[in-house]
């Protein structure tokens, strides 16, 4: 379960201080999957960006399984990042010139899992995400679908427990970006890892469990989706 | 993140820029290069050093002068016992025979000899023609290689040793040829009237011929006799001259070697001035040390260049990876561990940088050895000595300095933030 509490953070100072958010609370079920949606610049990024632990708010708490991240020093933020939580982002941040295999061992080797046992949660990884004949193949060599279909398998590599995914398919047309929505939300309910979608694509918030407007800073609307 | 996964992924980054990292690393190459070359020359020539002094001193021996005049602004004050033999090349005071009295009764002083250095006329055989020749006192704790010929313990007083090249010039067919045969040596009396010229021919029997060695300088261009032939040879040119009794070196051989340094500090207590081969071979080796110190300092001002080198690669490595880094910081990587990375590839690049120069080091000295050796005529001695400590000490020394280098890059890696890395816009 993640608690959202009283998140509030302001840029800039005096005159041109810009709230960014304001009080924001809710709470996400484990399991569930949650689309934050609003327009650019609404704050909806910087939500994912608290809740992730890589920036921190002004004033608030985020708590994940009974503990306040945001009182974690660095090296537990970090910790709980690599074995708890993964990302994926609409620019896909493969590293070009690295085969698909490396590409996917980062974050093991991050989370110092022993060599031994990286191969096989690779290949199941790769297997998962339908790339395990471009293992060798260079991340550079990948369409733009399968560069993203290679994040989402270097995000589920190390089972996290939270997946976060901003604007997943905003680089994709409609065919292999429905093909990335479908991986992430089977992955979502046969794992029951919770998946946070930063997104202003509404056929895609449609099919997450709750949907978060935001707006200017503030929570706008939550609307549970009924299944 | 383990630091073999780090080291890993440090190598893989420099294989994805090759050009780069080969060019950074030849900066260093060139460092260790010439760091490795100087390091080599100066072993190679200290040892060099050493066994020329060791053939051509003997460790028991020492050389006694005069101490030169303190000294003192304007004319010097006359003592009776002035050179007038060299001038102006030698305006010390001479040893005479109370001086050689004085030093033979010290403790553990075996012999006392005047380097004689006769000034003869010529040498010349029957039928041939004349040459002028430097005259020299055989020792035999000096080293000699003979082309024909040897000689067991000291020459006897009518043996000569002759050069190679006075082999040829006094018309004998081979160094074998002129064995048992006779030279004539030709010298004037200096004390004889200027209208009645007086000289005199001393024939020698030739023991042996030295050839060219590159260990025996001493031998290279005189003509060797005994030292009792010497000092007949030396009392008809001078005696009845100012100059006659008066010695500007002596030769004084003592039971051993720490006796030799225990007699020196003596004489250099009753105003002598004493070296012992030690010495010798320390001002050669000064000479050696500061010829190295200049090359070394040659390839310290390489590194230093090849350092802002390294800080400018990676200060570019950074830049281009910025996303890479956000990333990496995103998937809960540590700062210190970004860091370590960097570093890394700074410590990869050193390494890479290092076995380059020392190889190519290496190779070139093993290949210019022979040549130089040649070009020197000094028979098979190496003048460039590579040891493995000596590698390893550039390469180990050239890997510290460009971790260094790579710190500050590094730090700024660490500190990126990655939320501003991952903005895609």
């Amino acid at each position: 379960m993640i608690e959202v509490k009283k998140i509030s953070k302001t840029y800039g100072k005096g005159d041109n201080a810009f709230r960014v958010l304001d009080n924001i609370n809710f709470t996400v079920p484990d399991g569930a999957s949650v689309a934050i949606l609003g327009k650019s610049g609404s704050g909806k990024s910087t939500l994912m960006h608290v809740m992730s632990g890589l920036d921190k708010p002004d004033s608030g708490e985020i708590i994940i399984d009974g503990k306040n991240i945001l009182q974690l020093n660095q090296k537990d933020i970090d910790k709980f990042r690599s074995t708890k939580m993964s990302f994926i982002f609409q620019s896909f941040f493969v590293q070009a010139k690295e085969n698909c295999y490396d590409n996917v061992s980062l974050p093991l080797e991050i989370a110092d899992v022993a060599p031994s046992r990286r191969k096989s949660k690779i290949e199941t990884a790769l297997k998962a995400v339908d790339l395990l004949d471009k293992i060798k193949s260079r991340a550079k060599d990948l369409s733009g679908g399968q560069k993203q279909r290679l994040a989402v398998a270097r995000a589920i590599v190390n089972s996290p427990q939270v997946l976060f995914a901003d604007e997943p398919t905003g680089n994709l047309d409609s065919v292999t970006g429905g093909k990335v929505e479908d991986l992430l939300f089977d992955y979502n309910k046969k794992n029951n890892v919770t998946l946070i979608v930063v997104t202003h694509d509404a056929e895609l918030a449609d099919r997450c469990d709750m949907q978060i407007h935001i707006k200017d800073g503030k929570i706008d609307s939550i609307r549970e989706m009924k299944k | 993140m383990k630091l073999r996964d780090v080291t890993i992924r440090a190598g893989r980054s420099l294989k994805q820029a090759k050009a780069r990292t080969l060019l950074t690393s030849l900066a260093i190459g060139v460092g260790a290069f010439t760091i490795t070359l100087s390091l080599a020359a100066g072993v190679g020539g200290r040892a060099y050093t050493d066994e020329i002094v060791n053939a051509n001193t003997n460790v028991k021996e020492l050389s006694v002068t005069k101490s030169p005049p303190k000294s003192q602004q304007g004319p010097q004050k006359y003592t009776g016992n002035a050179s007038g033999v060299s001038g102006g090349l030698f305006s010390g005071e001479l040893l005479d025979q109370a001086d050689i009295d004085k030093i033979l009764k010290l403790d553990g002083v075996v012999s006392v000899s005047p380097n004689y250095n006769p000034q003869v006329k010529y040498v010349t055989r029957s039928d041939q023609d004349k040459y002028v020749a430097t005259i020299s006192t055989f020792s035999p704790s000096v080293t000699l290689k003979f082309a024909a010929g040897s000689v067991n313990g000291d020459l006897a007083s009518n043996e000569i040793i002759l050069t190679e090249e006075y082999v040829k010039a006094l018309g004998f067919s081979s160094s074998q040829d002129a064995i048992g045969k006779t030279v004539n040596i030709v010298a004037d009396k200096l004390s004889s009237p200027v209208t009645a010229p007086e000289n005199n021919t001393f024939v020698y029997t030739v023991k042996g011929v030295s050839s060219k060695s590159g260990l025996a300088f001493r031998a290279q261009s005189s003509l060797l006799i005994s030292n009792s032939s010497a000092k007949t040879l030396y009392d008809y040119i001078n005696l009845g001259t100012r100059s006659y009794g008066n010695y500007i070196v002596a030769s004084v051989e003592t039971t051993s070697a720490s006796q030799a340094q225990k007699v020196k500090d003596t004489l250099t207590g009753m105003g002598y001035l004493a070296q012992t081969a030690a010495d010798v071979l320390g001002v050669i080796n000064t000479f050696i040390n500061v010829l190295q110190g200049v090359l070394l300092g040659f390839g310290a001002l390489a590194v230093l260049t090849s350092v802002f080198g390294i800080i400018n690669t990676q200060y570019i490595s950074v830049l281009e990876r910025t996303q890479q880094i956000g990333l990496m910081k995103a998937l809960g990587m540590r700062r210190r561990d970004v860091g370590r990375l960097f570093k890394l590839e700074a410590a990869w690049i050193g390494l890479l940088g290092g076995s380059i120069g020392t190889g190519l080091a290496v190779i070139l000295g093993t290949i210019a050895n022979p040549i130089i050796s040649k070009a020197l005529d000094i028979g098979n001695i190496s003048l460039i000595v590579f040891t493995p400590m000596n590698i390893a000490v550039v390469i180990v020394g050239l890997v510290i300095v460009s971790v260094s280098s790579g710190i500050l890059p590094a730090r700024k890696a660490a500190k990126l933030n990655p939320i501003e890395a991952l903005r895609t816009e």
